[in-house]
């Protein structure tokens, strides 16, 4: 036993070891050389790889959005080396939807001396993590914060994701044409900071249409049954649901409703913007409306030649984080060509000035607050598909 | 260099610190998951009413904060420990998790707390200030680990009966320790603020709770360095599987998982039980005088030391003892004799105040016994024995007794904190006093020992010794002789007189009769809870009343068993080889007196 411990122990000493080392040839620092190239736009020419970070929750609660997002990240990844000209190295990281690890890995791809950074998944984790490449001059690009105020950290922060508060009065203003509400009851989960700002925004847009709330119900993310709530708000007899729920919960509550005979429109926030909703919830799912930065419907060639691409490539359909990951690769490249170069710098001052890209999500700008500018889309489950709200 | 894994290191003194918040119970033998709602509270209260660091600079702002944080901490920590602190084990750890996801609700349904979306921090934390905290928490752990504080903690853990019977308060001791436990915690969450700067209620949630027990289990929680090194663990394995360049995905915590797995396995006392440990000596002669020892004082020879009347006790409708009146003066020793079942360790209990009597009344050493917490009685001057030892078993046979001087020895943790010489005097005089006590029951070459690892026959001794450390007045002992061969008894029997001549009131039970015989001044029968006879040994052997409690009735066994078990217990001072043989009721015709009986009393 004795030798056994001091085995362990000698094999735990060689591993912090070798931790060292490898850290410590990564961690020099990359050469600003060999960023700049020749030509610009389509012929640009860039002779070194271009070093790219990218900081997704792969694993932990957020898991499910990192995986979507990987996929699309990696997608587009294959398709720019297809294209060539610029050859980008895009490392992707799991903060493990750990704050702790997000800080972590900021620092390193920091030190590491990466070109941009992409992500993290979360929003809270963005405040916590993006000051970091703010102080250090590396751009990063948010691909699905939608919570108010992350640009806000500082002028290298950008982000493709549509904020709640840009989608939501949409929704809210087209479900109130269409279907002539007057009060509504509203339903959240208070203990999740992206349905509480969803909740937010949903409320002011609410009394900006002139819609009464009579009832405001909150739950858990982590709950499943909806009934005794459910029957609570029918009480109120709304002219519809409106809920902001992560997927999670989005699924059983609408099939609970339908079950309860609850047939008034349900309005969703994001998460409810997700294929899962028509498969698992099935028929209950007709008629929910979904308010969204992206309309996976949408005929633009640049969003059926992604559909395509993913579909023979994972054999499924993609959703918004998987498209907004793609579209965020596919801008820093564009960001990169514009002045044919990948310095930190250089990247940041080409990304604030994208206008009027054709991109999965449709015309894409970024705005004067570094934030996302393009339509958002009511859609409306039809035939367990998305379609849009007319 | 060290900058660049600022960030990680950083991180290992944060989740350092949230370990020692677990440390500071578990040395206790307390499984607390509160730490996170303490963290929280202290987090979010500090973080809101300390004054901004624009506005008074960072350092200061910082020490703000965390004076809030601590104090909060600590004041959670009173509040949910006042009404738990009698709980064990995984009870304790529920009502505290139950406690820690109340505060994380009522964090997220407060306005000030930015609810979900959480409240922002600015930072103010460097990696300097991080480790300056760990070493300060890392400090007051390693100077309480050898005071008399930390010992009663210890002890209390390894047995909590026993730590009360050597007169510690457990409850005080145990809530003081939660309490250290709380501020910890508070610190943890104030400095973690201002690091990540922004802090969400789910930031310290149940996962939080668990990742911080483990971290402090996995390093160890015995040992001060457990939690640094169970940190360190935690946080360099995700390095490691970066810089070896394992895939980012499920594999990942997989992998983590199973190394946590294979630590637990193959080191159950944590990672600082790598570090070998070293048990302190005594330096300077052992026989100096008991000086830096608080005295106490003796009755004289004759006076009172146990006064019980019509003392009885009934479990559901069972008497196990009634009607005992019963005097014992000082000086006396009392060998309390009767058939198994007869209600001769329920006495002993209630004497020492583990059990209270259910009718009559009983003082020992001026106590009243019944509404008297335990450490009250021994603190009075009784120290005991168990029936089945009842040792400290993780800590070495002289911290044991140690453990036993706990009454006679002064507090040293503050004195320890600064380094103050006398706290070094008392230490060393409590460590005279143990070695003392060691060598006087023969265990003086086994005194690194871990108490576990001793004969059985040394594990009674050392509870002898542990005992004996309190500088009782009354000594009880519950079958000190029992597993013994007949030379450890008869060394034992020397022990007990030898102890006698020094003046101790002794009560001791014993099954020995032949040992009983030979070192009592008086001995008391005890059948069916009642006492049958009382009086000089060789009264008491003669007693018809008693030969048919140990025979039964005569009819029933009237062969000749009684004679063979007879000439054996006549033969104790010739030992042969089963002279001490239990004697078992219905198994002996005669109670002679051995020879060599009357002359040591």
């Amino acid at each position: 036993m004795r030798t056994k411990l001091h085995t362990v122990a000698a094999a735990g000493a060689a591993a912090l070891l070798l931790a060292s080392c490898g850290s410590g040839e990564s961690g020099g620092g990359e050469s600003a050389a060999g960023l700049t190239g020749e030509g610009s736009g389509e012929s640009c020419t860039i002779e070194g790889e271009v070093p790219l970070g990218a900081v997704l929750s792969l694993t932990g609660a957020a898991a499910s959005y990192g995986e979507s997002q990987q996929r699309g990240l990696e997608l587009a990844a294959s398709e720019l080396a297809e294209q060539g000209g610029v050859t980008y190295d895009l490392t992707i990281e799991d903060d493990q939807t750990d704050p702790r690890q997000a800080i972590t890995l900021f620092d390193e791809f920091v030190n590491d001396g990466v070109s941009l950074i992409i992500g993290p998944t979360l929003s809270n984790a963005a405040v916590q993590a993006d000051p970091i490449a703010q102080e250090a001059g590396v751009p990063v690009l948010g691909i699905s914060n939608t919570a108010e105020g992350v640009t806000e950290i500082g002028d290298y922060i950008f982000r493709d994701s549509l904020t709640e508060q840009a989608v939501i009065p949409q929704t809210i203003e087209a479900a109130t044409e269409q279907f002539g509400l007057e009060d509504v009851v509203v339903m959240y989960s208070n203990d999740d900071a992206f349905t509480e700002s969803g909740y937010e925004a949903f409320a002011d847009a609410l009394e900006d249409q002139g819609v009464t709330i009579s009832e405001t119900i909150t739950f858990s993310k982590s709950d499943t049954d909806f009934r005794a709530l459910l029957t609570q708000a029918q009480e109120n007899e709304p002219d519809a649901l409106v809920v902001s729920a992560l997927i999670e919960a989005a699924v059983p509550l609408v099939t609970q409703a339908r079950e309860l005979g609850i047939d008034v429109p349900i309005i969703g926030g994001n998460g409810f913007n997700n294929p899962r909703l028509m498969a698992d919830a099935g028929e209950a799912a007709e008629g929910v409306v979904v308010g969204a930065a992206w309309n996976s419907a949408s005929d633009n060639p640049e969003n059926q030649a992604f559909l395509q691409a993913y579909e023979a490539e994972y054999g499924s359909q993609p959703d918004q984080f998987a498209a907004q990951a793609y579209t965020g690769l596919k801008l820093v490249d564009q960001a990169v060509r514009a002045n044919c170069s990948a310095e930190r710098d250089s990247i940041q001052e080409a990304l604030g000035q994208i206008e009027d890209v054709p991109t999965v999500l449709g015309e894409f700008s970024i705005d004067e607050n570094r934030d996302a500018d393009h339509p958002a889309v009511v859609q409306v489950v039809e035939n367990g598909q998305f379609a849009v709200l007319q | 260099m060290l900058g660049q894994y600022a960030t990680t290191l950083t991180f290992i003194a944060l989740g350092a610190i949230f370990a020692y918040s677990f440390y500071a119970v578990l040395i206790a033998g307390q499984l607390s998951l509160g730490q996170a709602g303490f963290a929280a509270l202290a987090a979010f209260s500090g973080a809101y009413l300390a004054p901004a660091p624009a506005d008074v600079g960072d350092v200061p702002s910082l020490l703000i904060a965390v004076a809030i944080g601590m104090s909060v901490g600590a004041l959670g920590a009173v509040v949910l420990g006042l009404p738990t602190m009698h709980l064990r084990g995984v009870f304790l750890a529920i009502a505290t998790l139950g406690f820690a996801e109340a505060v994380r609700v009522v964090l997220l349904n407060q306005e000030w707390t930015g609810g979900a979306q959480g409240l922002g921090v600015p930072r103010v934390l460097t990696v300097g200030m991080a480790w300056t905290a760990l070493a300060l928490v890392a400090y007051w752990f390693w100077r309480m680990g050898r005071s008399r504080y930390g010992r009663a903690l210890e002890a209390i853990r390894e047995d909590e009966l026993a730590a009360r019977s050597m007169g510690i308060d457990v409850g005080r001791h145990r809530l003081s320790a939660f309490i250290t436990a709380g501020a910890v915690a508070g610190l943890y969450g104030v400095l973690y603020a201002y690091y990540v700067r922004l802090i969400a209620p789910n930031d310290f949630d149940f996962v939080a709770a668990v990742e911080g027990l483990v971290t402090a289990v996995v390093g160890g929680s015995t040992m001060f360095l457990g939690p640094l090194l169970g940190s360190g663990f935690q946080t360099i394995v995700p390095e490691i599987q970066r810089a070896v360049g394992v895939e980012a995905g499920w594999i990942r915590p997989f992998l983590a998982s199973l190394l946590l797995l294979v630590v637990i396995l193959f080191l159950p006392g944590g990672l600082a039980s790598l570090i070998p440990r070293r048990t302190r000596m005594p330096s300077g002669p052992a026989d100096d005088d008991a000086t830096g020892l608080a005295g106490r004082r003796h009755p004289e020879a004759g006076q009172p030391v146990v006064t019980l009347s019509g003392l009885g006790k009934e479990y559901g409708g069972v008497h196990a003892v009634r009607g005992v009146d019963l005097e014992i003066r000082a000086g006396e020793v009392v060998g309390l004799i009767g058939p198994n079942g007869a209600g001769k360790t329920t006495l002993v209990n209630m004497i020492s105040g583990l059990v209270p009597p259910s009718s009559g009344s009983a003082t020992v050493l001026g106590t009243t016994v019944g509404s008297t917490p335990v450490h009250r009685i021994a603190a009075a001057g009784v120290s005991r024995t168990f029936q089945h030892s009842k040792l400290f078993n993780r800590l070495s046979a002289l911290e044991n007794v140690l453990v036993g001087a706990h009454l006679v020895s002064r507090p040293t943790f503050l004195r320890r904190l600064f380094w103050l010489p006398s706290a070094r005097r008392d230490e060393q005089a409590a460590l005279r006093q143990a070695a003392r006590c060691l060598e006087r029951v023969g265990l003086s070459e086994l005194a690194a020992n871990r108490a576990e690892s001793l004969s059985y026959g040394d594990q009674r001794r050392l509870e002898i010794a542990r005992a004996l450390a309190s500088d009782p007045s009354l000594l009880i002992l519950d079958e000190p002789a029992a597993g013994m061969n007949h030379v450890e008894a008869a060394r034992l029997s020397e022990l007990i007189r030898s102890l006698a001549r020094d003046g101790l009131t002794i009560l001791f039970i014993e099954h020995n009769v032949g040992m009983v015989l030979q070192t009592c001044t008086r001995v008391v029968v005890l059948n069916f809870g009642e006492v049958i006879a009382s009086g000089v040994p060789d009264e008491v052997a003669a007693d018809p009343a008693v030969i048919e409690a140990y025979l039964g009735s005569a009819e029933e066994d009237a062969d000749g068993t009684g004679a063979r078990a007879g000439a054996t217990a006549a033969g104790a001072g010739d030992a042969p080889p089963d002279a001490v043989a239990n004697l078992r009721p219905g198994a002996s015709g005669t109670l002679d007196t051995p020879d060599a009986t009357r002359d040591a009393t």
